[in-house]
């Protein structure tokens, strides 16, 4: 794996984070230090160690120093440095990963593409972590990495992680931690091995020396003794000297007023910043107060609050003073994180009632300025819900509530939104909450709400539509998708893809290419409800279009789908093997951005499942079941339901467990029309069942009428024809399914479906006699399956084959595969570095010894019992204690340590 | 559960008003904030008010119901 490389620091301008945001640049940026800031050598030395261990921890109050201690340090360090300031409004590991690699790529350390970026906020894949620490583990200087304010990262989990990456990039990282609190990461195991750098609050308060010389930078003069005594009142606080030398420089007479503040009994930091801004102007106070309720800010956003135009002038003034305001770059300023909280007391004090206010001026402005994020978070604060709302739908961005790092976060921003709101927007951001939870009754009703007042105003004078109406309308047809996808509604689906293509050309260019994720959502919906009604190659094309959607955070929930949705048409098509390697691709795309798997449907798995059973790696299937069940509320469409019910009714038909397969097999589906495949497998389920209890007759009754156009179906009703006794009509319905009689271009029918037409036909021949035929037909299914390594239509097929394929010819084919290969005869074993394996150390009985030898004939435990004429239970129990005294506990383990004891 | 924090320095109006959900009385140089604490989050959200608001928390003691 090639290793981070430098590329210089490149414009990050085009890139977004997992929530789709433009970086917020401000956070990578390495604070400046005010024209009155004091270096101080001995804090510096020490920092310097902190290239010498992996992790450094700067630690004390708010006002402490620490961060320009730290900016200093970066900035005068001539390699690079990746700076993030932590933000507490972004949380979740998923969100922290993204912008810590976004720092890395900032500062010239670019990851390599492998690594991936989180897509959820929530959540980092471990594997991405990995590959993060490999690539970071590989250069030959070490990057050094400063977590500004890392005390708002209050997950635990990110502490492991961090800690994970850290040990695990070795020498290829040196992590500064700027913060208020003690980081959870293992700092004792740190400082055990002296691997550790710690300035603590301590070292960093300011000594009466350094005190002075604060002061003499502010222009005061005073005796060592009265810094003294300042000191010991700040207890060597840095922002309360500062504040102080600037009270004092208003003062008439600075030394009595110094003298003053020693005696005072406030708490300091009140004190302070109440004297320094009753000294400001009225418009810098009222401004400082206003902006309180802001993170960041540049002087026109400030200007918004006040109604003024003087922000800019006053934001220097402050700055140069260094009083309140930090300045961050690209005209941004922030308020001290101390007195911000101050400054929002006093805000709330003297103006009760204005904070709504304010918000919802923030968020009119960052709405004309394009800041989405940050609109709706204000607009929410202000409880504005039909402007928020409003905000996001004209934006295009309700897809957002549904895929990629933000949607949690939004969904959790309109938890709030009341009944009482009543707009358009309203309506559509209700409905796609309930929705994207499966509340399809709820979503379904708020859907019409809107499309309701969307009539309404379409219906508005002088054909005059609203703006973000087109907008709107799109959204609507997005929703509209979705919930003929839910309700296994075809007609609603394609109605609504249709209303979408028009309105996609009434809506600005640039707003769709901010949201990949609609076009996606859209093709995902459309292809689900047309593979539900059975159109594979209608639901192929907008599948593919959904796959070929631009990569990215926000595209890869639908880009899962889709695949898995592929795969599933693969696999009713018989194409086990393609299937497969669809489903795997929709499963890489998961690890890749991090996706929860409750996020999807989880149908990849599924199918993941089916073949597995086709393959008869029945432990597997239940495997990949059980993953899929974890799959909860989110996307239950009736694709999803009839999948899983397909595919849990085979194991367990597999299994012999008829009376359970017969009551899988029905989904618990409700939709608006009937799925010809899921019909079909249902009945192909029931049918298997009563051909497995004996009952050709009825199997074949229900098979009876069965469309062509389910060729796996078609086969089943052949193979219960035969059954029954009826050798012409089963052949007559293979004709029907022959794969040279396939339309398209690629063959339709896949091997899962050929092969099991090949051996209902041999079987066929078999009974007639002819047994050149059967071998000829066989061994024809055996090449076909053998690539694919389809073993259970050979199980399926019955006591017939088995001397088949103990036959010359058939023999070469099936072993290895299918029935167990040549004995090893003393070769040399393949691994000589390989444990060996533990002796057996109890014989085994006669019985036992009867039931292994027929496992190695790949029979299953039903035909066993059969065989041996014993119940199903009693072969069951042998089988365990072989497993045991074996020390294995799955089948094939079984028959291949057997071989290799020479038991068999 | 009632809690009690005692904070270097008396805090001013304004400050105190951080902290509606708590009473308070001032006593040699020190503030006492008291009241009921709903649950731990809300004890670990009251100190870290305490930090972002640049108190310095002297004690902290449940109270006796």
């Amino acid at each position: 794996m090639a290793g981070l490389e430098e590329n210089g620091p490149e414009p990050t301008t085009s890139c977004a984070d997992p929530r789709g945001d433009p970086f917020l640049h401000t956070r990578f940026a390495i604070p400046a230090r005010p024209a009155t800031f004091l270096r101080r050598e001995r804090l510096v030395r020490h920092l310097d160690q902190a290239l010498r261990t992996p992790l450094t921890v700067v630690s004390g109050a708010a006002g402490a120093g620490k961060t320009l201690l730290a900016a200093d340090w970066a900035a005068r360090e001539d390699r690079s440095v990746a700076w993030l300031t932590n933000d507490a409004a972004a949380q979740g590991c998923g969100m922290f990963w993204a912008y810590f690699l976004q720092a890395l790529s900032a500062s010239g350390v670019s990851p390599p593409a492998e690594v991936g970026s989180p897509a959820d906020a929530s959540r980092v894949d471990q594997t991405l972590l990995t590959r993060l620490a490999a690539g970071l583990s590989d250069r030959d200087r070490p990057v050094i990495v400063v977590l500004d304010e890392y005390d708002r990262v209050t997950a635990p989990e990110i502490a492991e992680q961090l800690e994970f990456v850290l040990h695990h990039a070795g020498r290829g990282m040196r992590l500064i931690l700027v913060t208020r609190t003690e980081p959870l990461l293992p700092l004792h195991r740190y400082r055990a091995v002296g691997d550790m750098t710690e300035i603590r609050a301590a070292e960093l308060a300011f000594t009466p020396e350094e005190a002075t010389a604060l002061l003499e930078l502010h222009g005061l003069r005073v005796p060592v003794s009265a810094a003294r005594s300042l000191v010991e009142r700040t207890r060597g606080w840095a922002a309360g000297l500062r504040l102080c030398a600037l009270a004092a420089q208003e003062s008439p007479d600075p030394e009595t007023y110094l003298k003053e503040f020693e005696v005072d009994r406030t708490t300091v930091a009140d004190f302070l910043l109440a004297e320094v801004l009753k000294r400001q102007t009225p418009e810098a106070q009222d401004l400082l107060l206003r902006v309180s309720v802001l993170d960041r800010f540049g002087p026109e956003l400030a200007n918004a609050l006040t109604g003024r135009t003087d922000a800019e002038s006053v934001l220097a003034g402050l700055h140069r003073e260094n009083a309140f305001v930090e300045y961050l770059g690209h005209d941004r300023y922030r308020l001290h994180p101390l007195f911000g909280e101050i400054l929002h007391a006093h805000l709330r004090m003297r103006s009760p009632g204005l904070e709504p206010d304010l918000h919802r001026r923030a968020a009119t402005w960052l709405r004309d300025s394009g800041s989405l994020a940050e609109t709706l978070g204000h607009g929410a604060a202000a409880g504005d819900w039909e402007f928020t709302a409003g905000a996001l739908v004209d934006d295009l961005a309700i897809g957002q509530l549904f895929t990629g790092l933000r949607s949690d976060h939004l969904a959790e921003l309109f938890s709030g939104m009341g009944p009482e709101a009543t707009s358009p927007a309203t309506d559509l951001v209700r409905a796609a909450r309930e929705l994207a939870r499966s509340n399809l009754d709820h979503g379904l009703a708020h859907l019409r709400h809107a499309e309701r007042s969307l009539a309404e105003e379409d219906r508005t004078p002088a054909g005059e539509s609203p703006p973000g109406l087109a907008a709107a309308r799109l959204s609507h047809a997005l929703l509209e998708a979705l919930a003929g996808r839910l309700t296994g509604s075809p007609a609603r689906a394609e109605t609504a893809a249709e209303t979408a293509a028009e309105l996609q050309q009434e809506v600005p260019a640039q707003l769709l290419d901010a949201h990949p994720e609609l076009a996606a959502l859209l093709s995902t919906h459309l292809g689900s409800t047309r593979l539900w009604a059975g159109s594979y190659e209608d639901a192929r094309a907008a599948l593919s279009t959904a796959v070929a959607c631009s990569e990215g955070a926000s595209t890869a929930l639908p880009r899962e789908e889709s695949l898995g949705h592929l795969a599933l048409i693969y696999y009713l098509n018989g194409w086990p093997g393609k299937a497969e390697r669809k489903a795997l691709a929709a499963v890489s795309e998961t690890e890749r951005f991090s996706l929860r798997e409750e996020s999807g449907s989880g149908i990849e798995l599924l199918v993941l499942a089916a073949v597995a059973v086709d393959r008869n790696e029945l432990d597997r299937a239940q495997a990949f079941l059980d993953a899929a069940a974890d799959s909860h509320h989110a996307m239950r469409d009736p694709v999803m339901r009839a999948g899983r019910a397909l595919a849990t009714a085979r194991l367990l038909l597999a299994r012999g467990e008829t009376h359970a397969a017969l009551e899988a097999a029905e989904p618990a589906v409700s939709a608006d029309v009937a799925s010809p495949w899921s019909e079909a497998h249902k009945a192909l389920a029931a049918s298997a069942v009563h051909l497995a209890e004996g009952r050709p007759e009825t199997a074949a009754e229900l098979l009876q009428g069965v469309p062509g156009d389910q060729p796996t179906c078609v086969v089943g009703a052949a193979r219960a024809q035969l059954a029954a006794g009826r050798p012409t009509e089963a052949l007559g319905l293979l004709d029907r399914v022959r794969p040279e009689g396939g339309t398209g271009a690629e063959r339709r029918t896949g091997p899962a479906v050929t092969v099991r037409a090949s051996l209902v036909r041999a079987e066929a021949a078999d009974r007639a006699g002819d047994s050149a035929t059967a071998r000829r037909l066989v061994a024809h299914a055996l090449h076909e399956a053998r690539r694919e390594r389809l073993r259970r239509p050979f199980l399926e097929a019955g006591p017939w084959i088995r001397p088949l394929l103990g036959m010359a010819p058939l023999r070469g084919l099936a072993e290895g595969w299918l029935t167990p290969g040549p004995p090893p005869c003393a070769a040399p074993r393949a691994h000589p570095g390989d444990q060996p394996p533990p002796p057996v150390v109890e014989e085994l009985s006669g019985r036992e010894h009867d039931v292994l030898e027929r496992l190695a004939q790949m029979m299953s435990t039903e035909e066993i019992a059969a065989d041996l004429y014993v119940s199903v239970n009693t072969v069951k129990t042998h089988l365990k204690s072989v497993y045991r005294k074996l020390s294995v506990n799955r089948r094939h383990d079984a028959v291949h340590r057997a071989r290799e004891l020479r038991l068999l | 559960m009632r809690y009690e924090i005692r904070v270097d320095g008396h805090m001013s109006e304004t400050l105190t008003s951080a902290f509606p959900e708590l009473d308070h009385v001032m006593m040699s140089g020190h503030t006492v904030l008291y009241g009921s604490v709903i649950d731990e989050a809300h004890l670990y959200g009251l100190l870290a008010r305490c930090r972002s608001l640049g108190l310095r928390v002297l004690e902290m003691r449940q109270l006796p119901e």
